[in-house]
């Protein structure tokens, strides 16, 4: 797959996504560019990953172990100089799952002002069917210096009263869960109830598009104009409007979010990462099944 | 084991899972889980009326740790021919100290998911059970 391929795809932000060609000839470039796995198995990238591709773990490396947030900027900034990664460093995330965490990933280095993002259009699934190499070996990486940088989440991270807010001006919100979860029909995980909530349904006003419709079957992300038949024809978002996406946790909404964002290049979209763990849970909120 | 031959047993368990499929006559069938984060399975248990297991499969979709690890605690049951309370007494702690904390790292729940699910399966026997035996019981004395 080539960057001409991405570019007939019609996006707003085409260099958000690079081609599995553009990861093979850019690979060896350790100096500007770090490959980066993030995957839902975690046990992918020992199983074998993209060579010289560092991993990225979103339970270990990006959250907080104590309190329900992401890392600190100072914690960041030490993680990029384990990875190797500069403020400089063009970073290209892939994972499985239709890069579902591959997108977490970015988002959460987008709250530090880690602009320089991308993410390859497929995924892993994509280089592993283009019989692409793949190595068990950790690379060893040049030692970055990353200023402690600042962490902003005003605008795209959505906090619970952004979205109480958000709900009385009857702004746009995509629930991006599944079908039965937006209904109210599944309440939480079976033996899981901790990751679960006590409440079904959704956010009053929100419409439901799953994530996973954003992709196609070979986990490439769809094109511009079956993306908007999607969000814009049956959801009715449109670019020019604040929008929410929320899902349980956050992590499947981020990926909507970068769809959103630079696939569709909306120019306010936040995710909110509360979700319905903490929704559902809120004692009072309102809900609509 | 080190840490590279941990995670090559549960990925050798992911790719060839153990005991795998639906058991026909099974007297109860237990999901778990979530194929949208983590994983998801179906437990299938068949007991011998007597305290003992007489079957036990699963069937399921999710990563290499929830996957591999239900597949290690199904064969082990098996092979040790554990009994339904003996089941209950498996302590997850130790069940995740012999799979390795360096592997599973804070996915406690990807790597209890098999185990907690056979041991609702086992709790829905016993309750099943003692229905069934209070009802005879009850039929008994009408």
């Amino acid at each position: 797959m080539s960057e001409q391929q991405i570019e007939q795809k019609g996006y707003a932000h085409p260099e958000a996504l690079v081609s599995t060609d553009w990861v093979a000839e850019h690979l060896d470039d350790l100096e500007n560019v770090r490959i980066v796995e993030s995957d839902e198995d975690v046990l992918l990238y020992e199983v074998g990953h993209i060579p010289n591709a560092v991993k990225i773990d979103w339970v270990e490396d990006l959250n907080d172990p104590v309190v329900r947030d992401y890392l600190d900027p100072e914690k960041f900034a030490r993680l990029m100089g384990e990875k190797g990664i500069g403020p400089d460093t063009k970073v290209v995330f892939y994972g499985d799952k239709n890069n579902w965490w591959a997108t977490y990933a970015l988002w959460v280095f987008r709250l530090f002002g880690h602009d320089n993002v991308a993410i390859m259009d497929g995924g892993r699934v994509k280089w592993e069917a283009e019989g692409r190499e793949m190595t068990q070996e950790v690379p060893s990486v040049p030692a970055a210096e990353y200023p402690t940088p600042t962490r902003d989440d005003s605008a795209i991270r959505a906090f619970k009263a952004d979205v109480e807010k958000h709900v009385q001006a009857n702004g746009q919100m995509i629930d991006v869960r599944s079908p039965g979860e937006y209904s109210g029909e599944l309440l939480h995980m079976p033996d899981y109830p901790q990751e679960g909530a006590l409440r079904g349904g959704h956010i009053p006003g929100a419409a439901n598009v799953p994530w996973a419709r954003a992709a196609r079957e070979d986990g490439t992300f769809k094109s511009a104009d079956e993306l908007k038949e999607i969000y814009e024809g049956e959801a009715g978002l449109s670019g020019g409007d604040e929008v929410v996406a929320y899902c349980r946790i956050g992590e499947r909404s981020s990926h909507t979010w970068f769809v959103l964002e630079y696939l569709l290049g909306y120019d306010n979209v936040r995710n909110y990462d509360g979700s319905w763990t903490e929704w559902g849970n809120s004692v009072g909120a309102p809900i609509e099944r | 084991m080190d840490r590279k031959e941990r995670v090559a047993f549960l990925v050798e368990h992911f790719g060839n899972p153990r005991h795998k499929g639906v058991l026909e006559g099974a007297d109860v069938r237990m999901p778990g889980g979530s194929p949208e984060c983590g994983g998801s399975v179906v437990v299938y248990l068949k007991g011998d009326g007597n305290g003992g297991i007489d079957g036990l499969t699963w069937t399921g979709q999710g990563d290499t740790i929830s996957m591999g690890a239900t597949s290690v605690i199904v064969e082990r049951v098996r092979d040790e021919g554990l009994g339904l309370q003996e089941v209950l007494d498996l302590d997850y702690e130790r069940f995740m100290d012999s799979i390795g904390r360096d592997v599973i790292g804070s996915r406690t729940r990807n790597a209890t998911l098999g185990l907690s699910t056979i041991k609702s399966a086992a709790r829905k026997y016993l309750k099943d059970h003692a229905k069934d035996a209070a009802n005879r019981a009850g039929a008994g004395t009408a």
